[in-house]
């Protein structure tokens, strides 16, 4: 689910790290320990340094050991943002896997650096402070089955990819890079999605009954439990809602889209046919474009671009050179 | 699966001798060069689709970086073709959506679409391309210390290199436990969820066994809770630093203000 640079618009890119940044500061405000000290579970609170960054350094190392979801042909990679918040809160569990995803793009450009706000968000606040707190946390009790983990786990992993993919489609579409329509990119992405986030769920549910099993002390299971009765029926409303949300808009793609199959397997092939013809808004926007471009032919012309091949390869002998000149330095 | 973790252990290999390389590029200032690849990136990818020679212009960026680090170009190039698999399937929309034809070469029309297809293939390559070189050039603790310096909180950064520093460390624990389980399960390509959750439940307690030590090391060396600020003598800012990132700055403005591919094709016909 990572987003790379290529798809997005600098102005998309700064909104999400903006959002991303003021959460992260939060984060950190919530967690480190003030002057006057904290009354909230002081011992915790000093622990949970090390321990964040241990944690930081498993998930990386648990992405890299990964099951094959049958069908679909992607492996999806395990995020771990619901295990991270179900051991460590949503604040420090945020603040985790965030310093994972800038790791994996500082050091393996895995994501782009101006993307970097845009898959904080993605990934890590939509999973620790949507999903955690509204499908994981109301669902667990203090004295849970393994069963019931297991269901809160994919039930919140399947939430937190969704709404990712959702929100990976919505950033891509408002940076208008792509000229993939909304509805199609978002068809593509939620089955998807879906499918990874039951494979997650089920890791994630596994995961943390060994935890249990071993230290039940390291789950940061709810501490107001009195709460739990009516946070469960708010989180079943929560699902309720978003299941209807679902529901409505794949009935709306459906209806936009009559053969869903027939789609995909044009798409695989590469047909140019499946795309209709631009709306009404469509042409009416192209045309103000056309009139209001301070170019009206395309910007793009063979001279401009053989110059900059010429531009580009000059540069690249010059660096050869440099190169075998230091050589024989 | 082996393979990706020592991949991956090979790459971080990787990344510490090209950062521990000497050259013009690993001298200058990491915050002059992690600005000017934000600058860079920022300028490239706010360029339109269909300026594509401004685009390839930007190539220069990381090329001019590559050569003052030392990078070799072929690896470069081969690396940052990583981003492609996904923005080439999302790219081909444009490519089908947008059919005008917009320029010939030769016996070939490309259309709009061909050009916004190769444009955005083009951002994904460069901006990746970029950030190796800087990475390549600079290394992970000079970084973490350069953002720190640009007013990253040092919660963060911490958490940063704690994560760093675990990571190698908890690979190799991966691996051993991933040769373990291979030499027991011989013929198995992919392992079933049953096995993955209890191999990785195993990882994870080691991790919290791991996670104890670390605190009580902490502990033993009076860790209150609160991270001691050790990074404030980092290397001076220098006058080559201040070239360096005036004069990417500059010419960036100048190709995202004036258009350099105009000019060029009137100075070429």
């Amino acid at each position: 689910m990572h987003m790379s640079d290529a798809l997005v618009s600098p102005a998309a890119a700064a909104a999400a790290g903006t959002v991303s940044l003021a959460l992260l500061g939060t984060a950190i405000r919530k967690l480190r320990p003030t002057r006057s000290g904290r009354p909230a579970d002081p011992l915790r609170n000093e622990r949970i340094v090390p321990l964040m960054g241990v944690m930081g350094a498993f998930v990386f190392a648990a992405q890299m050991i990964n099951f094959a979801i049958p069908g679909t042909g992607s492996s999806g990679h395990i995020a771990g943002g619901i295990l991270l918040s179900a051991m460590l809160g949503p604040w420090a569990a945020l603040l985790t896997l965030s310093s994972v995803l800038i790791l994996q793009c500082l050091l393996f450009a895995d994501g782009g650096f101006l993307a970097l706000g845009c898959n904080i968000l993605n990934m890590a606040v939509l999973s620790c402070l949507v999903a955690y707190p509204l499908v994981f946390k109301p669902l667990m009790r203090p004295d849970a089955t393994p069963g019931r983990i297991l269901a809160a786990s994919v039930l919140a992993s399947v939430a937190a990819l969704g709404l990712g993919a959702l929100a990976v489609t919505l950033e891509t579409e408002v940076s208008g890079i792509t000229a993939l329509p909304f509805g199609r990119f978002l068809l593509f992405m939620l089955p998807i999605h879906l499918a990874i986030g039951l494979g997650e769920g089920l890791a994630t549910g596994a995961l943390l009954n060994a935890v249990r099993r071993c230290r039940p002390e390291l789950l940061d299971t709810g501490r107001r439990q009195s709460l739990n009765r009516r946070r469960f029926g708010r989180s079943l409303a929560v699902i309720a809602a978003a299941a209807l949300l679902l529901g409505a808009s794949f009935s709306w793609l459906a209806s936009s889209q009559p053969d869903g199959l027939e789609w995909s397997v044009a798409r695989t092939a590469g047909d140019a046919e499946i795309l209709p013809a631009p709306g009404e808004a469509h042409r009416a926007a192209a045309a103000i474009q056309q009139t209001t471009a301070a170019l009206p032919d395309y910007g793009t012309t063979t001279a401009g671009l053989a110059g900059c091949g010429v531009i580009l390869l000059a540069a690249w002998g010059g660096t050869r050179l440099l190169r075998t000149g230091r050589r024989r330095a | 699966m082996k393979n990706r973790l020592q991949h991956l252990l090979g790459e971080l290999d990787a990344l510490e001798r090209s950062a521990r390389t000497e050259s013009p590029m690993h001298r200058l200032d990491a915050r002059a060069k992690l600005l000017a690849t934000t600058a860079y990136l920022a300028a490239m990818l706010s360029l339109p689709l269909s300026r594509l020679s401004e685009i390839l212009l930007c190539a220069l960026f990381p090329m001019i970086g590559a050569a003052m680090g030392g990078m070799r170009l072929g690896p470069l190039v081969r690396r940052s073709l990583a981003v492609l698999p996904f923005v080439a399937l999302i790219g081909i929309f444009n490519l089908l959506a947008h059919r005008t034809p917009a320029l010939r070469i030769g016996a070939l029309t490309v259309t709009e679409g061909g050009i916004e297809y190769a444009a955005i293939l083009l951002r994904g390559i460069l901006s990746l391309a970029a950030l190796l070189v800087l990475i390549g050039t600079t290394g992970f603790y000079p970084l973490c210390r350069a953002m720190q310096r640009l007013g990253i909180p040092r919660f963060l950064t911490v958490q940063l290199l704690f994560v760093y520093r675990y990571l190698r460390m908890l690979l190799d624990e991966a691996l051993c436990m991933m040769r373990a389980c291979e030499a027991r399960s011989y013929g198995r390509r992919h392992l079933p969820l049953r096995v993955w959750g209890t191999l990785t439940g195993q990882l994870l307690l080691r991790t919290f066994d791991r996670a104890e030590q670390i605190h009580r090391a902490m502990l033993a060396r009076g860790f209150t809770g609160r991270i001691p600020d050790c990074t404030t003598a980092g290397p001076r800012w220098r006058r080559a630093d201040t070239l360096f990132l005036a004069g990417w700055s500059l010419a960036l403005l100048l190709m995202r203000l004036t258009s350099p591919a105009e000019t060029l094709t009137r100075l070429l016909l």
